[in-house]
């Protein structure tokens, strides 16, 4: 049979091959499933009530929740679900963010240490393991305590304290790549830098950085709500889940509803972007046992 | 041997000082000492609060390097870390909140060390037993839980068993009682005091040691030399033990330097919740009020104990793995 | 030392003795995804007191496997049936404590990876003491002088003070020997070895066959050597047992079966196998096909699809083994008709029968000129600040010439450089030392140059499946050094069937990933992929070595059909012999960063000159008991020493079995002078470089 396929269809059918194995996996899927309902809560949920997270009720202070406030109210009158929705959202937007940025930095000081190799590797690395012993949360608050308030500076100060151990991964994985045989083979024959970076090392990179994407969104989310809940974070009025947290904390027995809807929320969140970081990990591992397509004849 | 570890020890000491001098330059750079003075009544003009920092070295019309220099060389000579805008001396702070802190910490780190360490043995060598599934799934989702969330989760907890259960020794807020007299009554009421906060930091840092453990020994349980070692006669649980835990637990003696900075950072948020005035506080305090020796003395005060975890792990490294003494 | 020793001849059959180990029916499987392999699936053999029987197979045979459930160290998830009786007492279905009873003190192992097998954070010494202390009550003390005599029993030298050495310390050979000293520590009445020699370079595995020889002379062990190489068994074993897809398929006395066997794949295997020794070279034959998956396997004979005489009975019912009046056991429903002669287990000879394996080469142009190359390496130490301490001379001095359709085989052990020589030439960059010429071009770095170059020179690598990219099918494979050269995509499309046409694959597996193929599929897509250019020197670096016996021989056919259909300069880089005689015109052999000896393959394999050529071709073992017992064997004491300080003058000096028995004068000269190549008389072409030969 076929005798020329055409030149995407393999790729294609290694892709399918990765959603299937995916798609195998049901607490991954659990995982996709969980991430979508929160998604749509923070995109959706606020066309559900006439409350916004600013509005104050002043006939309803620190309420549980009922018909009109679904999640209760705080000591200010602020819709609680109101709250949630917009917190939610604003804590997403910042994880998505920073791990995405975080990736991107990682991959470039990674494969740049170890494409680069000698004296600017070894120089790199040191910076890495030293900023990686040290106490980065306290630089971090520091930092942010004067310029936070604003959420996209609080993205650019997480980016820059939470590269490192994604960086470490992705040299260590890059240098690896450099020796494989087939990397080896591609430069006797002749294939361009560029293009060996493009047609190998990208892809086999690509998954590990994916897996990172995910679980970076988990260690950003936590961060992030350990910020917040400082006052290092997100500020009045601007509302995150770990502002929420921080809210709540002080009344956790006389008045749970403020904490434990924002409490529900971000492990919801952790745990649904682990699982699915956990499924892509197994589908995208070429060593896999299912990882031969076709199979043997 | 004893010259790695002193070589391995001097590599650490550099990392405090570097470490020290950069939170000093960020400090001053992000924390503004005269916004103190600006809140107060009557109004002081700028050069009043200048000349009223400068006894401190806080002076922003002095050049940022001499300014540094007068911290340094006061730190160096005399152990003094400067004072607060406010004139209190830092040295007085920290002394008390340390011990504190180093307490917390430092139980926090060996009891988390020994049951993720213990756990991810047990659970490695009955891989996909019943206690294995269930104790990876809780340690997943403790992986995924935020510490402000367990500790208040913790304090619920302790609140209901006090409650329902008549207990009265869980201890929420503070770190000793008021009117405790006598050596004994003391120590007493400040362990068990010290019982949730320890606990809540312990759940935080176990997770990552029983993880790492369970696939340290997974990949080693594997390997060719244990085969061998059975092939000599010995039981596979003895194989084990003798030959293949011992090679898995050197990685984790040098990931328990990495773990600490993470557990400090969980020691600010339960110092936090459970009311305690240790150097976590301490740092949110110093912030707040622009104390630039304050922050600086904490970190200082961080990055020596991931120093000293860091010594004791390299010495344990050497003890673990004999190939070093001889190299 | 440095001893010229024969080997004995196999132990007469004792009369009726009851053996010491006896295997009935042995069944093992395992679960997997794809679903059960059966991984053994019935082997039966008996091992008489003292006997050595050759469990011989290619890998997935199940040969390794058995040894395991032998052993009882199989994974908890397999599933064992059948017996092991060691001593009478059955060992199927004991629990971990009591086989570990067994283990060490009456059964005892050696396995394949020398490297791994040691524990690297306990010295040897504890680890023998240990391995002691599990089966005797002895002191610490005691047990620790009885390691360090096991030390010595095995020629590990200086054992008192090597005793407290960590396995890093040790060479890999060494680190063999340690293993086999655990492995006799309890004198055990019967050994298991697996693979022993297979990770060694063949001097080392000549001297771990001695020293296994005198570990079994000191125990009286029964001896189970198992191994993929017909040399070692017909030189070692007493009987052999074959295994094919999990099962025997043939068992008999190594005179008998090497001198008849009756059943096809023994058949097969050794009209296979490349030898270095014995007139005429013959071209090998290969058997097709590969062997069937364990999962499932067909309901008859395993082999019927790559047998040449199967009958129509061979596919649906599955023979046993059976006695063969005269032999000993075969599986085979024909086997009768070939041991009496009146029927040939290769079949009919088929049409075209492969011709002579290299024609005598017109000489073309020269397409490679090395002169005098030479490569180091800076040894370092230190972590940031890294300082030189030392200098490797990988290459030190090497010259030699290849021209179109000449096929040139490097051979040496490793660290003998050969494979830096080969990575220098392929870098197409001035050398450190010396010239390098391809195609009448001098490689001298410049961009442009070394772009044209590239389409001249290709390689293939050792491990097929690592030298291809996973995510890649073929077609994306094949296409990556035609897209390299500017081929458009209609080119590639052109181009990529005929290639896999002329190395003898169906063009439809153009669509399949890496992971999907054969080993041997592997390789020739890789040999496709070297030849899609059309370069003018081919390089190979070990092409063979991954490859099992069977599948060998179709390779190197394959070889042998496109240099002459190509007219290509190949240079091969081998440490097996046979392969390297079956593959090349002319041998050039390499020791410490120099070459010792060239010459035309068929001169320099029947007359050796250097000391070190003959030592080399005298441990590799030939596949015929007859000749392998009888033949003188030189074994070389020591192993091939680091690079960082050569000798001043001849690189061999240190191990030289001619210099130990020179006069002062020549030694003086053997020490100071490095010998140049000499040419030997009335053999054109044929050089050494020793002063004593």
């Amino acid at each position: 049979m076929a005798t020329t396929p055409e030149t995407d269809a393999p790729a294609h059918r290694l892709s399918r091959l990765y959603l299937r194995r995916f798609l195998r996996n049901r607490l991954a899927v659990t995982g996709v499933a969980l991430l979508v309902l929160l998604v749509l809560f923070s995109v959706c949920g606020g066309l559900l009530t006439p409350y916004t997270y600013a509005d104050t009720d002043f006939t309803a202070l620190t309420r549980p929740p009922d018909a009109t406030h679904w999640f209760g109210t705080n000591q200010g009158g602020n819709d609680v679900y109101a709250s949630a929705v917009h917190g939610l959202r604003r804590s997403l937007v910042i994880a998505v963010s920073v791990s995405a940025l975080t990736v991107v930095v990682a991959a470039v000081i990674g494969t740049g240490a170890a494409y680069l190799g000698g004296r600017i590797e070894r120089m790199t690395l040191a910076v890495l393991h030293f900023l990686l012993v040290v106490p980065s949360f306290l630089i971090l608050a520091l930092v942010s305590h004067r310029l936070a308030g604003d959420w996209r500076v609080l993205i650019v100060v997480l980016t820059v304290f939470g590269w490192m151990s994604t960086a470490r991964v992705i040299w260590s994985v890059s240098t690896s790549l450099r020796e494989r045989d087939y990397v080896r083979a591609a430069e006797f024959m002749g294939v361009s830098a560029p293009r060996i970076v493009r047609r190998h090392l990208i892809p086999n990179l690509g998954s590990l950085l994916i897996v990172h994407l995910t679980l970076g969104v988990v260690a950003t989310v936590l961060s992030e709500t350990a910020l917040s809940f400082l006052g290092f974070g997100v500020q009045t009025p601007d509302v995150s889940l770990g502002t929420m947290l921080a809210d709540g904390a002080g009344t956790v027995t006389s008045a749970p509803w403020l904490f434990a809807f924002p409490a529900g929320l971000v492990v919801l969140l952790t745990v649904s972007m682990t699982l699915i970081g956990d499924g892509l990990r197994d589908a995208l591992d070429p060593t896999s046992v299912t990882g031969a397509a076709g199979g043997r004849r | 041997m004893l010259r790695h570890v002193t070589r391995k020890a001097a590599g650490w000491l550099l990392m405090i000082v570097v470490a020290t001098n950069a939170t000093y330059f960020l400090a001053s750079w992000f924390l503004d000492p005269r916004a103190n003075f600006r809140e107060l009544r009557p109004v002081r003009t700028e050069e009043q609060i200048d000349r009223a920092l400068a006894p401190y070295h806080l002076d922003p019309r002095v050049p940022l390097v001499h300014r540094w220099w007068e911290w340094l060389t006061s730190v160096v000579r005399h152990f003094d870390w400067g004072s607060s805008p406010t004139g209190v001396a830092v040295n007085d702070e920290i002394g008390h909140r340390a011990l504190v802190s180093a307490e917390l910490v430092v139980i926090a780190t060996v009891l988390s060390v020994l049951l993720g360490v213990a756990l991810g043995v047990y659970t490695a060598s009955r891989q996909y037993g019943w206690a294995d599934r269930l104790s990876q799934v809780v340690s997943v989702l403790v992986l995924n839980i935020p510490t402000s969330v367990a500790a208040l989760a913790v304090v619920s907890v302790a609140i209901w068993l006090n409650q329902h259960a008549g207990l009265h020794f869980l201890y929420v807020a503070g770190e000793n009682s008021p009117n405790v007299e006598g050596l004994l009554p003391t120590i007493g009421d400040r362990l068990l005091h010290l019982i949730l906060p320890t606990l809540t930091l312990t759940l935080m840092g176990y997770v990552g040691h029983h993880l790492t453990q369970r696939s340290l020994l997974l990949d080693t349980l594997h390997a060719d030399y244990v085969r061998t070692a059975r092939a000599t006669g010995l039981t596979r649980a003895r194989a084990i033990r003798r030959h293949a835990l011992r090679t898995a637990l050197i990685p984790t003696a040098t990931s328990v330097a990495f773990s600490i900075p993470a557990l400090f950072t969980g020691a600010v948020i339960t110092e936090t919740i459970f009311g305690w005035n240790g150097m976590g506080r301490y740092f949110l305090q110093t912030i707040a009020k622009n104390d630039v020796h304050g922050t600086v003395a904490t970190a200082a005060f961080a990055a020596a104990l991931t120093a000293v975890g860091a010594i004791l792990a390299d010495i344990a490294t050497v003890f673990l793995d004999p190939r070093v003494r001889v190299s | 030392m440095t001893r010229t020793t024969t080997l004995p001849h196999p132990a007469p059959r004792p009369a009726a003795t009851t053996p010491v180990l006896s295997v009935r029916d042995l069944r093992i499987s395992f679960p997997s995804e794809a679903g059960t392999v059966e991984a053994v699936r019935g082997v039966s053999f008996d091992l008489l007191p003292g006997r050595t029987l050759g469990i011989v197979g290619e890998s997935g045979s199940g040969k390794s496997a058995t040894a395991m459930g032998v052993m009882g160290l199989l994974p908890p998830t397999a599933d064992v049936t059948g017996q092991v009786l060691l001593n009478g007492r059955d060992l199927v279905g004991l629990d971990d404590k009591a086989l570990s009873a067994v283990r060490g003190a009456d059964l005892g192992m050696i396995f394949q990876d020398p490297l791994s097998a040691l524990t690297p954070i306990f010295s040897v010494g504890r680890q023998l003491s240990d391995a002691l202390r599990v089966h005797q009550s002895l002191t610490k003390r005691a047990a620790w002088d009885r390691a360090v005599e096991l030390l010595d029993l095995v020629g590990i030298p200086d054992p008192r003070g090597r005793a407290r050495a960590f396995p890093h310390e040790f060479s890999g050979g060494m680190r063999q020997r340690v293993v086999i000293a655990l492995a006799i520590a309890n004198r055990p009445s019967v050994l298991i070895a697996d693979e022993p020699t297979t990770a060694l370079d063949v001097t080392v595995q000549a001297q771990i066959l001695d020293v296994l020889r005198v570990a079994r002379r000191e125990t009286g062990a029964a001896l189970v050597l198992i191994t993929h190489d017909l040399g070692v068994v017909a030189g070692h074993a007493d009987d052999i047992a074959v295994m094919y897809a999990g099962r025997t398929v043939e068992r008999a006395g190594v005179a008998e079966l090497f001198d008849r066997p009756v059943m096809p794949y023994t058949a097969g295997l050794l009209a296979a196998v490349p030898t270095v020794d014995g007139g005429e070279r013959r071209p090998l034959v290969p058997i097709g096909g590969e062997p069937p998956a364990l999962v499932d396997p067909p309901p008859g004979c395993a082999f019927a699809d790559r047998c040449r005489v199967a009958a129509d009975a061979c596919r649906t019912t599955d023979p046993a083994l059976r006695d063969i009046p005269g032999h000993g056991q075969a599986a085979c429903l024909r086997a009768g008709e070939i041991a009496d002669g009146t029927l040939d287990p290769a079949g009919p000879a088929p049409d075209g029968t492969p011709g002579p394996v290299t024609g005598p080469a017109a000489p073309g142009e020269v397409v490679l000129r090395v002169e005098d190359l030479v490569k180091t390496f800076p040894v370092t130490r230190g972590g940031v600040l890294k300082r030189r301490v030392g200098t490797v001379h990988a290459v030190n001095g090497v010259s030699f010439e290849l021209r179109a359709g000449e096929t040139l085989g490097l051979v040496g052990e490793s660290g003998s450089g050969k494979t830096t020589t080969l990575l220098e030439i392929l870098r197409l960059k001035r050398p450190e030392g010396g010239r390098i010429e391809i195609a009448g071009t001098e490689v001298a770095g410049a961009g442009a140059e070394v772009q044209k170059l590239r389409r001249e020179v290709q390689i293939v690598l050792q491990d097929p499946l690592g030298a291809l990219d996973p995510r890649l099918p073929v077609h994306h494979l094949l296409a990556e050094p035609l897209q390299a050269v500017g081929a458009d995509r209609a080119a590639v499309r052109a181009r990529v069937p005929e290639l896999l046409r002329l190395v003898g694959l169906d063009p439809a597996v153009s669509d399949r990933f890496p992971a999907a193929l054969s080993g041997g599929q592997r390789q020739r897509v890789g040999i496709a992929r070297a030849l899609a250019t059309e370069p003018k020197l081919l390089v190979l670096d070990e092409p063979l070595s991954a490859l099992d016996v069977s599948v060998q021989a179709g390779v190197i056919n394959l070889l042998a059909r496109l240099r002459r259909e190509l007219s290509l300069a190949t240079l091969v880089v081998a440490h097996d012999l046979g392969v390297v005689r079956h593959l090349a015109d002319r041998v050039a052999v390499m020791y410490l960063g120099q070459l010792v000896e060239t010459g035309p393959t068929e001169a320099l394999f029947a007359d050796p000159r250097h000391p070190y050529t003959r030592a080399l071709l005298s441990a590799v073992p030939v596949p015929d008991p007859v000749r392998e017992r009888a033949r003188e064997r030189l074994v070389l004491a020591g192993e091939q020493p680091g690079a960082t300080r050569p000798p001043e003058g001849c690189v061999f000096v240190d191990r030289c079995p001619l210099y130990r028995h020179a006069g002062a004068e020549l030694r003086r000269r053997c020490r100071t002078e490095r010998p140049a190549p000499t040419a030997v008389d009335g053999a054109p072409g044929h050089r050494h470089a020793c002063h004593a030969a």
